[in-house]
């Protein structure tokens, strides 16, 4: 456990503010990892970005369209929530993808299948994220694809049964998406990408089922957005994967 | 009469309200924060137009996902002007130079707005939250407030801003992080 704070206080407070160059992003993710669930760390970063955010009300208010609102109000809210078409994610050419799969391991790609076998289970997904293998027979129906990223070394993959609406995505290694950020899946579908939900890696695991139309998009990208989830795509894919080349 | 204890407590009942669908509580949410809202967007993209999309998308995701806002992660308000600033930093830096050009103008016309929101934050008591974030601003050294408020209204990172002012890097940062300590005191000294 480190005891030193002071170079991810200083990290922390310029992150609050916006202000912190990508070398930079790249240390506190490192000081994040080394520091570990630190109490005091999450304290600091907590009060920075409190902080930074009443900042704002130091400005004077401007008036806002009042049709704004109606506007917003008449999309569905989280109660009835949908996902709605938008603008497209490019991802990688597709020989790069199937470039990257190649030189994937085989071990992954076992560890992948025979999770998937129950991959619509809880106790997948768990035994997966602490690192344990399953063992089990995969029924014929069920799909697996395995993204591919040329700038991370993390490994996720996607669960499926053709004709059957949701899937699970899986994955280890996923870094720390950083303060206020999140990984969000996108399903591209004649060029549109879809919002298929946000979630957060724990210890760089995540596991999570995902509402989404697999029948129907040919390809899934992953890129880090903020943790509003956003309706469409901020940043370049950091995952992709094509829907067609199914294991 | 006292100002209305908006902050805190009300708004996290107002985002519970939001997961059932209630768009009263989303009304709520927006006429107390939209407007603060806006004035950060257009501070860093400054242009109006692009302030209020950046808004809208800001309180789109609010209806849309209220379970993004995690309560031991902070106050509602500072949640929802975090997100805005996120995005209006983000839109700076993918239109930087679209943003230069309308720079020399804006700043001045900021200033002679009328404040039309003013009644409506009146009746919430965030005066009282503008003067104290103001005053803390204002105790800040000259030299701090001022990379503080590059970094945060200008959407500059630190090496720009040492870039730009000549100053060396390990000064914006040891300044930026005096800035922020100073103002996190001050501010929790005065928490609503």
């Amino acid at each position: 456990m480190m005891g030193d704070h002071s170079l991810i206080e200083e990290l922390l407070a310029a992150d609050a503010l916006g202000g912190l160059d990508d070398d930079d992003k790249a240390r506190l993710a490192r000081e994040r990892s080394a520091h570990g669930a630190c109490e005091e760390c999450r304290s600091i970063e907590i009060g920075f970005a409190e902080t930074a955010g009443r900042i704002a009300f130091s400005l004077t208010p401007q008036p806002v369209d009042d049709s704004m609102i109606e506007r917003i109000l008449s999309q569905p809210g989280a109660h009835r929530a949908r996902q709605e078409p938008i603008a497209a994610v490019a991802g990688p050419p597709a020989d790069e993808l199937s470039e990257r799969r190649a030189g994937r391991s085989r071990a992954w790609m076992g560890l992948t299948a025979a999770a998937a076998a129950i991959a619509l289970t809880v106790v997948v997904i768990g035994s997966l994220g602490r690192g344990g293998t399953v063992a089990a027979q995969a029924s014929t129906s069920q799909r697996f694809v395995e993204f591919a990223g040329s700038h991370t070394d993390a490994r996720l993959a996607m669960a499926f049964t053709p004709g059957t609406p949701g899937a699970v995505l899986w994955g280890s290694g996923l870094d720390d998406p950083g303060a206020g950020q999140v990984y969000e899946l996108w399903m591209i579908d004649d060029g549109e990408a879809i919002s298929a939900g946000c979630v957060s890696p724990t210890d760089g695991v995540v596991a999570f089922r995902v509402d989404a139309r697999i029948d129907t998009s040919q390809s899934m990208a992953v890129t880090n957005e903020s943790s509003a989830c956003p309706s469409e795509p901020t940043s370049p894919p950091i995952l992709s994967a094509d829907l067609p080349t199914l294991l | 009469m006292g100002a209305i204890d908006l902050p805190g407590k009300r708004d996290r009942d107002l985002m519970a309200r939001l997961h059932g669908g209630d768009e009263d509580a989303f009304r709520g949410l927006f006429h107390a924060y939209a407007p603060t809202a806006k004035a950060l967007a257009q501070r860093v993209v400054r242009q109006s137009h692009l302030a209020e999309e950046i808004v809208q998308e800001a309180f789109m995701a609010v209806w849309k996902n209220p379970g993004a806002y995690e309560s031991e992660r902070g106050s509602v308000r500072s949640w929802l002007m975090g997100m805005v600033h996120h995005l209006a930093v983000d839109l700076v830096r993918r239109e930087e130079a679209h943003r230069r050009r309308a720079e020399a103008s804006i700043p001045q016309a900021l200033e002679e707005q009328a404040d039309h929101a003013d009644e409506v934050v009146q009746q919430l008591g965030l005066p009282e939250e503008r003067r104290a974030v103001r005053d803390a601003l204002a105790e800040l050294p000259l030299e701090q407030r001022a990379v503080l408020e590059m970094m945060y209204f200008d959407g500059l990172s630190q090496s720009q801003i040492a870039e730009r002012t000549g100053i060396p890097l390990g000064t914006v940062k040891s300044r930026t992080l005096l800035g922020m300590r100073r103002m996190r005191g001050v501010l929790e000294g005065v928490e609503r």
